[in-house]
Parts: C-alpha cells; sequence; structure tokens
C-alpha cells in the first residue's frame, strides 16, 4: 500500500518517526513514540499500525504497552508477536471507507476518549 | 553401550546417529502433545534441545501429560523440569536449554534450531510461530487436536510441516483469518478444552517421525510440506482434503523479504 | 563468540550445482552468497544466506597458478550488490568448493587472497556482515567478519535447512 508524501506528514504529526514494516503479506506502520490523548498513562508509547483485515477486525492498533484511560478497555490481545517484539491491543472497531493513515489512527486513538 | 543403544535404528541410514545427535530442536509447549514429542526425541538420540513452557503441572493435566506424577501437582512441578527429567534420564551428555516463559519473551535461543515443534494451543501462536521459522529458517512442525461437539464427540487433529521456502500453513489451508477472527472473538472464554493422551501420542510420533525422516532421509520422500489430518473417530491419519485440493504453485505468504530481522523502512 | 550461518536446502543445491559446473579454464568455480545478520543469545550471531550469484564465465581470469582467479568486473559487480542491499544489511561472501569430503578449511592461496577482498566490501556494506564459505561435498565452514570488525570469525557451523537437514558443524578443536 503505498501513502503520498501527505499522508505520512501528516501521520508524522502524532509520533516522533513513522516507519513501514512488512510481514506475512502485510504492511504495518510503525508510529515511534506515539502521543496519546491526555488522561492516558504512559502518554507516550511505540504503537503499530495495521491498515487492513486482521485477527477479525478491520484495521487495528497494537501498542508497546497496556495504557490505562478514562474508559476501561477489553484488552484481548495481550501478546501479539509482529515484528519481531510483543504488542497487545484493545477491543475497538474501525471500519473507515479509504481513510489516510492519520484518520485510521485518530479513529482508533478515539478509543481511550469516546465511552463507545 | 552406546552402539547397542542404537542399533535397531540402523535402518535409518549409517549416519543417522551423527545427524541426529548434531541436530538442534525447538519445542514449543511441554503439554500433552509437547512432553510425547520430548520422551521420544530423548529416546531416539537428540542431544540438542531448545524448550520452552511456562506451566506448572495441575490435576487436570495427569490424564495426559507424559512424565507427569501424582506428586507432581501439589509440589506445582514446572512442566519444564519433567522434560528436562525425560531428557537427562535418557541423553545425560544432552545440553539443554530450558526457559520457563513463553517463547515470545525469549526468542534469540530458538532461532538456533534446525527444526522446531510447535505443540500450543491457539492458531495465533502456530502464526506467530511459523513466522518466527520462516525468518530465521528453521522447519516449524505442528501439531494440535481437539474434540468437537458433546453429543457426538469427534476427535480431531493435524500435524503440519511448514519448511522455508515451501508451502505455509495458511497455503495449506489450515489457518485462515475466519478462524483467527473467532479464536480472538473467543478470547477469555474458552476455558478448558477436551484433551485426551493417545491422539496425543498418535499426532506427536507422526510428528516426530516426519523429523526423523527430514534428517535422515530414510523414507527417500524429500518433503517440502505436509499435512496430515487425523481422526479420531475412525482412527485414521490421512493428507489432508484441504492440501489435496490446493492447486500447485509456491507459498503465497512467505517471500525472500521475510528472512531474518524486520526491515523498517523509514517514510 | 558464536557465529551460526543457515541456508535453505534449495540454496545450498543451487549452489552446489553452479560451483560442480566446468569452467573453460578455471579449476574452480566462484560465486557470491548474500546474506543478513541476525542477534542471538548474548553476542553470538546468526548470518542467513538468502540468495546467490554465479561469477559468469568472462569475469574469470585465465591463472593457472591458482584454482580460480575472478577479474575486476566480478568485484565490481560484488561491490555494487553490497551497496544495493545495505538497507537490509545484507552482507557479501565468497563461495567456492573444495572437492574431497569432510570438513573443509581455506588452502594456502585461499589464505591469502580471499580476506584481502573483505575491506572493500566493508567500506560499502558497513553494517553487515561480510566473509567467505567454502563447501565440500559434503560439508561447508564459514568465515564471518562481523560489521565493523577487522577481525574475522571461524563459524561454528553451517546448517542446510532442507530435505535432508545437513549440519555442518565446526569440530571442536583440541
Amino acid at each position: 500500500m503505498a501513502y503520498s508524501q501527505e499522508q505520512i506528514d501528516e501521520i508524522k504529526r502524532y509520533c516522533e518517526k513513522v516507519s513501514a514494516l512488512s510481514e506475512g503479506g502485510i504492511t504495518f506502520l510503525l508510529l515511534e513514540k506515539l502521543r496519546l490523548p491526555a488522561g492516558c498513562e504512559p502518554s507516550v508509547c511505540d504503537a503499530l499500525l495495521c491498515p487492513v483485515s486482521r485477527d477479525g477486525y478491520p484495521s487495528r492498533l497494537y501498542l508497546s504497552v497496556q495504557v490505562s484511560s478514562r474508559y476501561s478497555r477489553n484488552w484481548n490481545m495481550t501478546n501479539a508477536r509482529i515484528g519481531e517484539r510483543n504488542w497487545v491491543a484493545f477491543s475497538w472497531r474501525v471500519d473507515i471507507p479509504n481513510p489516510s493513515p492519520a484518520q485510521l489512527l485518530i479513529a482508533h486513538l478515539m478509543g481511550f476518549t469516546k465511552e463507545k | 553401550m552406546r552402539a547397542d543403544r542404537y542399533s535397531r535404528q540402523s535402518f535409518l541410514g549409517s549416519d543417522a546417529e551423527e545427524r541426529i545427535s548434531n541436530c538442534t530442536v525447538g519445542i514449543v509447549g511441554l503439554g500433552g502433545g509437547g512432553s510425547h514429542i520430548v520422551q521420544q526425541l530423548a529416546h531416539i538420540g537428540f542431544q540438542h534441545y531448545v524448550i520452552y513452557d511456562d506451566d506448572r503441572v495441575e490435576e487436570s493435566n495427569l490424564n495426559r501429560l507424559v512424565g507427569a506424577r501424582s506428586v507432581d501437582v501439589p509440589a506445582g512441578t514446572p512442566k519444564l523440569h519433567l522434560a528436562k527429567m525425560m531428557i537427562f534420564g535418557l541423553q545425560p551428555g544432552a545440553e539443554v536449554k530450558a526457559f520457563g516463559c513463553r517463547w515470545q519473551e525469549d526468542p534469540e535461543p530458538l532461532r538456533e534450531c534446525q527444526i522446531v515443534f510447535g505443540c500450543v494451543d491457539s492458531y495465533k501462536g502456530r502464526e506467530e510461530l511459523e513466522v518466527a521459522c520462516r525468518r530465521y529458517l528453521m522447519h516449524y512442525i505442528d501439531i494440535g487436536m481437539d474434540v468437537h461437539g458433546k453429543e457426538n464427540p469427534v476427535i480431531g487433529g493435524q500435524v503440519i510441516l511448514s519448511s522455508p521456502g515451501g508451502l505455509c500453513i495458511r497455503c495449506m489451508g489450515f489457518l485462515t483469518d475466519e478462524k483467527l477472527a473467532q479464536e480472538a472473538a473467543r478470547y477469555g472464554t474458552a476455558g478448558g478444552r477436551p484433551q485426551v493422551i493417545w491422539p496425543n501420542g498418535v499426532l506427536a510420533s507422526t510428528a516426530v517421525g516426519l523429523a526423523v525422516n527430514l534428517l535422515t532421509g530414510w523414507t527417500r520422500r524429500a518433503l517440502t510440506h505436509a499435512y496430515l489430518s487425523y481422526d479420531g473417530n475412525e482412527a485414521t491419519v490421512k493428507e489432508s482434503i484441504t492440501l489435496k485440493n490446493r492447486s500447485a504453485g509456491s507459498c503465497a505468504h512467505f517471500t525472500e523479504t521475510d528472512v531474518g530481522d524486520p526491515v523498517l523502512v523509514a517514510l | 563468540m558464536r557465529t551460526i550461518i543457515k541456508l535453505t536446502g534449495d540454496l545450498h543445491t543451487l549452489i552446489m550445482r553452479d560451483l560442480a559446473r566446468p569452467h573453460p579454464f578455471a579449476a574452480e568455480r566462484v560465486g557470491f552468497a548474500f546474506g543478513r545478520t541476525c542477534a542471538l543469545r548474548g553476542s553470538a550471531r546468526l548470518i542467513l544466506l538468502t540468495n546467490y550469484h554465479p561469477v559468469p564465465d568472462e569475469q574469470y581470469i585465465d591463472d593457472p597458478a591458482v584454482g580460480a582467479r575472478i577479474g575486476p568486473d566480478a568485484l565490481t559487480w560484488g561491490m555494487q550488490a553490497v551497496y544495493h542491499g545495505r538497507l537490509l544489511r545484507e552482507g557479501i561472501f565468497h563461495v567456492h568448493l573444495h572437492g574431497h569430503r569432510g570438513e573443509t578449511g581455506m588452502s594456502g592461496v585461499d589464505r591469502r587472497e580471499i580476506p584481502a577482498l573483505i575491506p572493500g566490501f566493508q567500506s560499502v556494506g558497513r553494517e553487515a556482515a561480510h566473509g567467505i564459505i567454502i563447501l565440500s561435498l559434503n560439508h561447508g565452514s564459514g568465515w564471518v567478519w562481523l560489521p565493523g570488525s577487522a577481525e574475522c570469525m571461524h563459524a561454528d557451523g553451517i546448517s542446510v535447512i532442507g530435505a535432508p537437514v545437513q549440519v555442518f558443524n565446526r569440530k571442536a578443536r583440541p
């Protein structure tokens, strides 16, 4: 999946560095030192954005650590291994037609700020 | 004594003992299936092991955990310890790297293996192990069993060989997105699944047979992949229908770029 | 420092078939294999060979004093390949075959001439390991220069992950 420079610059605003990681036919976006919404603890962590269907979700945001926030979440993925690192993810379904990476990221981060 | 011990295995080839003793095997999961595998590998003469399991013996394991005794339950014996006892009891000079954790927490030692046995109980676990085996060039042999249906139980299971460059477990039709999604949806609700010793024995023995053939070539059949389906009700092990129906071709899921450490392309 | 080399059975077969082909004038053939370096426990390293490039017939130099001598075009090609593979940290390994059985070592000519190529490869592929692999009819040995190192590590073993699996362990030295 190719992204325009504009799309890459857009998502770079949320983290320190963006890289592409390919594994098993899927290209993930590694977001290093992603800044999480206010109220999250920790406030920064690494994240892996999967823009395609995987593990029963149309898209998914994996995090390097479990994050506490205002709303309690179902962390139903506690030990995913991708790109030779271990990741966690909570259950949050995002299904947007043709999102940019940043739009997808924002929609997933709403899992920390929206009740449902 | 050594010559006598393996005299009944001579049909495997004159250099079989050396091939077997030079090989480093990984066994991930030392439960019902993995404990059988460890026992057999130790008998056959394997000398180098990398083993992982973070669990302890419980009462419900005693119907199938090879090497476990009643006293291991109150003692809380780690399954890792049972495996080590099994190996050293038969191969006192063996090199055993044992890890009481999930392999993902200490993955580097596994990379030295030539053959890895996956005895895990989730599709996700299998997928991750296979990725590691493709990255670091290891044959992956997967086993698993399940019992379906309460009124008319059906025992099923599989032995799968996934080798670098060959068909993967997705190509062979065992692993699908649907299965992974269903498993993810069931997270936290699985509970204890039905498990009994004899299917584990069939599957473990078949898996060990594949490994010995990979090392010695004694059957003169060079397998690049295998998907054997076990029907516990019919007591048969046959090539899976999904593999038979698959059209010929190479692996669609792993390419040369998937070998080695992940490559990050800065954007 | 423990160093292990692995390659698939298909790649090993490809290399052996190529190296066994007769050359118009050279007694031996040479090729380049490419490998990626990964971490094992501690400081140990794993080299995964991923592909192979035979040196074309016309890039040899006719020198009866040695088994095979490759010319500047072959070396230039190798350096360019290392440069193009630097994102993958892919290093280059000079490969040839000794036509005997059993563990093999570097001949006097090998020792004199092949290590001299390594600094050039290191200058182009600084983050990769480079080296030498010498195969025999049923065994193989490797020598690895880790990134930035002038010191050569004799690999502890080469594993061929095919059917059958072959493990070429370096015999323990007394």
